[in-house]
């Protein structure tokens, strides 16, 4: 798949990540949409691959007890012939992707109930995978690199801290995170979106969700600022206490470990540090201040 | 760190004879290229693996970087200048810094001519350090540097910030000698009773002065071989010390700007304000801004100390971004290659011959590939595999 590395010209590298979760809402609705949306996800996959015959290309099947790369296949490729003259490559990619995501959903264990959505996970093996493009090109090809995430699921405060290491190394090595929801409003990635200048998009309806892939999400960095795209819109940055799970405004933060609470507390809960109390609580006897 | 040198007590000349060449071997077709590699993933490891430190660090950071700009920084040993190497590597020193220490501050001071200068206050602002560090590739290098006036100054800038805070002097120094205008020591035992921890980076030779103050402060002490070396001594600092005794913990009350809800006037546009940051240069008159959530003054960059009420301003990533200092990712067991499997779990790489280790999480049992396990563990603070697994995702803090 490598293009020859003589003559250095740029090229774009894109990691789809599709959420295949079964009990995300428009699944548990009608299962066959999935398949629409695979179809979807494989045609945008094809288009970006046809854009430049070095553009790279990794698809991450994300199902709730693993994620697994759905393409490129490890190991061997399969053997795929030209069928009514379509290029192989993009016979390859839809077979590859389709075997794979039966493997994947047929090896979900029968006994346990579908959790959410681990999506952190599979963003950390994009920038893996992307990283490892950049190592084994040649260094003088300028590479452009964006993760796509198409998920229905919603994102929840337990992964926070996974998601926040996979935005800033997503954000040291230039790679765009962007979001294409199909459900619900995901305030998480939305803050992951703003943090590498990636686009969020909500899809306000399946049935055309290979044009909005399309549209919005196929130009790569440089030239969508040529375009006229959905705008950022406002991201919620408020931390939240570790107590309640609150949203604050103002709150106080632990100086060792840098934990938010809502309310002043003597005891740290999460590194047990026990502050010193500053206040009118010390009655000063009529010395000098004490110094520290 | 700087106790295990001082306890070996070794220098590299007082060790035996080191027969460096006997361990490079050639392989049955007579080539080195895998033992090479080999040697690449065992430097990249050790650098790592040093890293592992107590939890409990220092993150709310104040840090005075002292540069050297007397005639000892215009010696070519390092190309093209020691000056002009020393303030590249220092550009990256700063954008690294402030990625590790969100919430941290940094000042500089110049140290020519027997006295010592500050030429940036103590900020959290990335882009203003490093134009004033662009700013000073003209300079003209003379003289001599003052330690004592140097650490005079630390002291007094350091002095009034709050005690959960803590405060730090890094000097780079190429000179071998001082002029001080009285007795070092006391100024030297003025920062240890302070609680002031001092680090050098010396340019030219070990000098004793430097390695005393380094001691007595809890400071680090490194001399450089080369401009490699000389970075990742510059980079080793940039991580969290270790939370000295002194130090007083501290919950610090700190406002997280949040913009009314968007959607109820969201065509018309915000009225025009002047913001904080840059009243001074009479610059900065916009609409979109951060407002301090106690009294509204406006900001343009977080994070920030409010000018008008003192609150701490900063966002909920700013935060993220040190969590990995706490819930480090555990360091992956090394082993030999044995064909236990194919490719790399997390960039599906097909482990070759010169793959002579690969690396395995013993969370969640997947393989990595070198490469992965050095972006692991380095600038990822992720495990892709226990990240997506149901079980394993979550780290939380030992309780131990």
């Amino acid at each position: 798949m490598m293009a020859d590395d003589d003559v250095p010209s740029d090229s774009s590298t894109l990691v789809i990540i599709v959420d295949t979760n079964p009990n995300q809402r428009y699944i548990t609705e009608d299962p066959k949409v999935l398949t629409g949306c695979l179809d979807a996800v494989i045609a945008f996959a094809n288009s970006h691959l046809m854009q430049k015959s070095r553009n790279e290309l990794a698809v991450i099947g994300c199902h709730f007890h693993k994620s697994e790369y759905l393409y490129p296949s490890p190991g061997k490729p399969l053997d795929v012939r030209q069928i009514d003259g379509q290029y192989e490559l993009f016979a390859l990619v839809e077979k590859t992707i389709k075997m794979r995501l039966v493997n994947l959903i047929k090896s979900q264990p029968q006994e346990e109930k579908p959790g959410e959505s681990l999506l952190a996970g599979a963003l950390a093996m994009g920038l893996c995978f992307i990283s490892r493009i950049r190592r084994e090109s040649s260094p003088a090809l300028k590479i452009s690199s964006r993760i796509l995430i198409v998920t229905g699921s919603s994102d929840t405060a337990a992964q926070y801290i996974n998601y926040m290491n996979v935005f800033f190394t997503a954000q040291k090595q230039q790679v765009i995170i962007d979001v294409c929801s199909l459900d619900k409003h995901l305030s998480l990635l939305q803050q992951g979106c703003d943090i590498t200048g990636g686009l969020y998009l909500k899809v306000p309806s399946l049935e055309g969700l290979l044009q909005y892939l399309l549209w919005v999400f196929l130009p790569e960095g440089s030239e969508r600022r040529q375009l006229v795209l959905p705008g950022r819109g406002r991201v919620d940055y408020r931390a939240a206490c570790f107590c309640h799970r609150e949203l604050l405004t103002i709150g106080y933060v632990c100086s060792v470990c840098l934990s938010v609470f809502c309310k002043f507390s003597p005891i740290c809960t999460t590194c047990h540090t026990v502050f010193k109390i500053a206040g009118p609580l010390q009655i000063k006897p009529k010395k000098k201040k004490m110094k520290v | 760190m700087a106790d295990d040198e001082q306890d070996s007590k070794e220098y590299r000349w007082e060790t035996g004879y080191e027969k460096t060449w006997e361990a490079i071997k050639e392989d049955e077709d007579g080539l080195v290229e895998g033992l090479v590699a080999e040697f690449a993933q065992k430097a990249a490891r050790k650098a790592v693996t040093q890293r592992r430190g107590p939890v409990r660090l220092g993150m709310m950071r104040h840090l005075l970087v002292a540069i050297d700009c007397s005639e000892a920084m215009s010696s070519q040993d390092l190309k093209p200048t020691r000056f002009l190497c020393t303030l590249k590597l220092l550009e990256k020193f700063i954008e690294e810094f402030f990625d590790q220490n969100p919430l941290s501050q940094l000042g500089l001071v110049t140290m020519k001519n027997k006295r010592a200068e500050k030429i940036s206050e103590l900020s959290g602002n990335v882009r203003k350090h490093i134009k004033v560090v662009q700013g000073l590739s003209n300079m003209t290098l003379t003289g001599e540097p003052s330690l004592q006036n140097t650490l005079e100054l630390a002291g007094r800038v350091l002095k009034p910030l709050p005690a959960h805070a803590s405060r730090e002097l890094l000097v780079l120094f190429a000179s071998l000698t001082t002029c001080d205008p009285g007795d070092i020591s006391v100024s030297v035992q003025n920062l240890k009773n302070e609680g002031i921890r001092c680090s050098v980076i010396g340019l030219a030779a070990e000098v004793r002065i430097c390695k005393k103050l380094c001691q007595d402060t809890g400071g680090e002490y490194g001399v450089v071989l080369d401009d490699v070396h000389y970075r990742s001594l510059l980079l080793e600092q940039t991580s969290p010390p270790p939370r000295a005794r002194a130090l007083d913990a501290g919950l610090v009350k700190m406002g997280f700007p949040h913009s009314a809800p968007p959607s109820t006037q969201s065509d018309t546009e915000p009225p025009i304000t002047v913001c904080m940051c840059h009243i001074e240069e009479g610059e900065g008159v916009g609409g979109e801004g951060h407002l301090c959530p106690q009294c509204r003054s406006k900001y343009c960059s977080l994070p920030a100390q409010c000018r008008t009420c003192g609150l701490t301003l900063a966002s909920a990533p700013h935060l993220a971004r040190s969590y990995h200092h706490l819930f480090p990712v555990d360091p992956f067991e090394e082993l030999k290659n044995e064909g236990q499997s194919q490719f790399c779990f997390a960039c599906v790489r097909s482990f070759t011959d010169t793959d002579k280790q690969i690396y395995r999480c013993n969370r969640c049992l997947e393989h990595y590939c070198w490469e992965c396990e050095s972006m692991i563990s380095t600038t990822l603070h992720v495990c892709p595999g226990c990240a997506s697994r149901p079980h394993l995702y979550q780290r939380l803090p030992d309780t131990a």
